[in-house]
């Protein structure tokens, strides 16, 4: 099991205790007067036979707030997911916060900051750098990248997910497209591991069909879920945080009574990744300030009010094309406010140029990143060892020094953290040594790992299995016509 | 004889074990281990707490808590050296020390540590070290290096007024001089009339090492 980080502080809540009743009130009057679209047949006879009131003409089911409340006390505060190797298993939810690798479409060049189609070979090799990060639990779907030199775009879901299998032993997140999850279930039970499922909603208020039969055959392989929303505020949501929060709660709270009346008890973690509109390009308006207030809110009231655990995307997609600056604040802002605001996982490592492009030295460097956040939710220990009272009565003034007592040997690290690709030298040591950046230093941690590392090994026949499964996919799409 | 005495008195400083030390440094010469020996295995043990330093493996409280070992089991073994009328080889002396105004030691206690593991003599004056004193010391322990420390700006220039008293003594050309500190660098070292600067402890042992003529 990944131990991930643990949280100790009291999370920050940004609403008040009559603002998380007034948000939840009006989810539930919106879920049960407008209802949520679902693209599917089987999910509406579903709903219908769960006391929904179901427009079958519409596809719109409006759900009785008895029904929605009660979904929520089903769902568990935490779940397991099982990784193909016992030690990269995931138990969501609690005061446990883990890390997820982004994704990008494409590899970015971190000098300057263009993007091109990635081989296979790049993209084995971030699986397997990712693979290596100690900060990095596990990946989302077609990860990391959603486009791969020689691999079809129906192709590219189950391929992806053969290649996370091959080259890592952590956790990945099934996707949902063409049917792929068919696929990907069994390429994962092959492997003796779970995925996490995956449903994400069409703001406003509708799933598609291929999203829902995403759900109904990750929940029957008993794969506990991952559901998101995705509004836009001002174009598919409210442009309120309030509104979008509210509009965002009904996506989710819908998913959350489908899983529950398909498999009741399953876990379920729930996703926000809700974002302003950049009100000149109409596209998202990634690494903004909105995004970690939105983020904040949804914390407090998924994980502090329903007990349901949660995780943050925004993080992991900065609007910066570069590794400069302004992608430092853009991922700190969102992270840092994610962590603190009680998610259970934080999507970052990786992400380059909004969802546009990925570079494993990004993942290298965000896994500094990841550790200085975890460290901070951790907190600080307060007892008669920690506050050293003796030992400042017995150092005294100068000349008394801290530096040779066995205090600061044993907790320096502790207290503090050593990144590994930071620039941390003296000035006239930077000089001295060729004047490195942190670019130059996760360079140098990348060779190493690329030199190094080794994946769990898959068990004989797992991978003459994957093989077999994806041809299989291959025949599958062919006789549909999408090859 | 109890040669596993020596590994432990290595391990004692690999393990910065700081509280064993002097028992262990008396338990080896009552066990009638060759002083030397166990002064070679104390600095091997320092030495290879200096290597992982100079290379980012090992941190500063590991080089000064290895520091404070020594600092208590060599004056034993020492003692125990003059007594047998034995004779210890280094390879040159170094009286180190930070300026005068100045009570910074960290960067100093680096480099005094540094070069012992290297095998130099080194007799370290401490904090806010008068020039006077500084002269005194190369006189009377014939130093082959002054090594001076200062980690403010207003106390760099003490440093010029030490290199002026050793010169009006006469006594510029029998010491090298080598400084260090935040504030310093090479222009300010040369016109100062220093024979040396290093920007870091690790770079310090180096320099030492070149203008002795010994690497």
């Amino acid at each position: 099991m990944r131990r991930g980080y643990i949280r100790n502080i009291e999370p920050l809540k940004i609403l008040t205790d009559t603002q998380v009743e007034a948000i939840h009130r009006g989810t539930l009057d919106v879920l049960e007067e407008t209802g949520v679209r679902f693209e599917s047949q089987r999910a509406l006879r579903m709903f219908k036979k769960n006391e929904c009131i179901v427009d079958f003409e519409n596809n719109r089911v409006r759900f009785p707030s008895y029904l929605v409340e009660e979904c929520i006390r089903r769902t568990p505060s935490s779940f397991l997911v099982k990784a193909r190797d016992l030690k990269n298993n995931l138990r969501f939810g609690g005061n446990t916060l883990y890390f997820m690798c982004s994704a990008g479409a494409r590899i970015s060049d971190p000098e300057t900051g263009e993007t091109r189609v990635a081989t296979m070979k790049e993209n084995n090799e971030a699986i397997l750098i990712s693979d290596a990060l100690e900060n990095l639990d596990y990946f989302p779907s077609y990860t990391p990248y959603f486009e791969v030199e020689g691999v079809e775009p129906v192709m590219l879901c189950p391929t992806s997910c053969a290649m996370r299998l091959r080259y890592s032993s952590k956790v990945s997140r099934g996707a949902q497209s063409a049917d792929t999850y068919i696929w990907e279930i069994q390429m994962a039970q092959a492997c003796g591991a779970q995925l996490l499922g995956n449903m994400e909603a069409a703001s406003p208020l509708s799933y598609s069909e291929d999203a829902i039969n995403a759900g109904f055959g990750y929940a029957e392989a008993f794969f506990p879920m991952y559901i998101a929303g995705g509004g836009v505020m001002g174009g598919t949501a409210p442009v309120t945080i309030a509104g979008a929060t509210i509009s965002n709660n009904a996506e989710l709270l819908a998913a959350v009574v489908f899983f529950q009346l398909i498999k009741p008890g399953v876990g379920i973690i729930a996703n926000d990744i809700e974002y302003p509109m950049n009100m000149r390009s109409g596209s998202p308006a990634f690494g903004s300030l909105g995004i970690s207030l939105h983020e904040a809110a949804f914390n407090q009231i998924w994980t502090q009010f329903y007990r349901i655990p949660t995780n943050n995307c925004a993080a992991g997609f900065p609007n910066s094309k570069l590794f400069d600056l302004q992608s430092g604040y853009e991922k700190t802002h969102c992270a840092m406010t994610s962590a603190y605001s009680g998610a259970n996982s934080i999507l970052l490592h990786g992400g380059v140029s909004a969802e546009l492009a990925y570079n494993p030295l990004m993942a290298i460097l965000d896994d500094d990143l990841a550790a200085i956040i975890g460290r901070h939710i951790e907190g600080i220990v307060v007892d008669s060892e920690s506050m050293a009272i003796e030992l400042i009565k017995e150092v005294g003034p100068i000349p008394g020094t801290y530096l040779d007592k066995l205090l600061t040997k044993k907790h320096w690290k502790r207290e503090n953290y050593v990144p590994n690709c930071a620039d941390t030298l003296t000035y006239p040591e930077w000089i001295t040594s060729g004047k490195k950046s942190a670019i130059d230093y996760a360079r140098e941690r990348m060779e190493e790992i690329l030199a190094t590392h080794e994946p769990t090994p898959l068990a004989a026949g797992q991978d003459k299995d994957i093989d077999r499964i994806l041809k299989e996919a291959r025949k599958y799409y062919k006789d549909k016509g999408m090859l | 004889m109890d040669s596993g005495i020596l590994d432990d008195l290595y391990r004692v400083v690999l393990d910065l074990n700081f509280e064993d030390a002097e028992d262990l440094a008396k338990k080896s010469i009552k066990e009638g281990i060759d002083p030397l020996q166990s002064a070679e295995a104390l600095t091997k043990g320092i030495r290879e707490i200096g290597e992982g330093f100079a290379k980012g493996d090992l941190f500063l409280p590991d080089l000064v808590l290895a520091s404070k070992v020594l600092q208590i089991a060599l004056p034993v073994i020492q003692a125990e050296i003059k007594r047998q009328g034995k004779k210890t080889h280094t390879r040159g002396k170094v009286v180190i020390g930070t300026v005068f105004g100045d009570i910074h030691s960290i960067g100093k206690q680096m480099v005094a540590t540094l070069l012992f593991s290297s095998s130099y003599e080194v007799i370290d004056l401490g904090v806010n070290v008068k020039s006077s004193v500084f002269v005194e010391a190369v006189k009377k322990y014939n130093s082959d290096i002054l090594a001076m420390s200062a980690l403010l700006t207003t106390t760099a220039y003490e440093q010029k007024n030490i290199i002026k008293d050793l010169i009006s003594k006469g006594m510029r050309d029998k010491v090298k001089i080598i400084v260090g500190g935040a504030p310093m660098n090479q222009e300010f070292a040369d016109s100062i009339g220093a024979d040396g600067y290093a920007p870091t402890a690790p770079l310090a042992v180096t320099l030492v090492n070149k203008l002795l003529g010994l690497d």
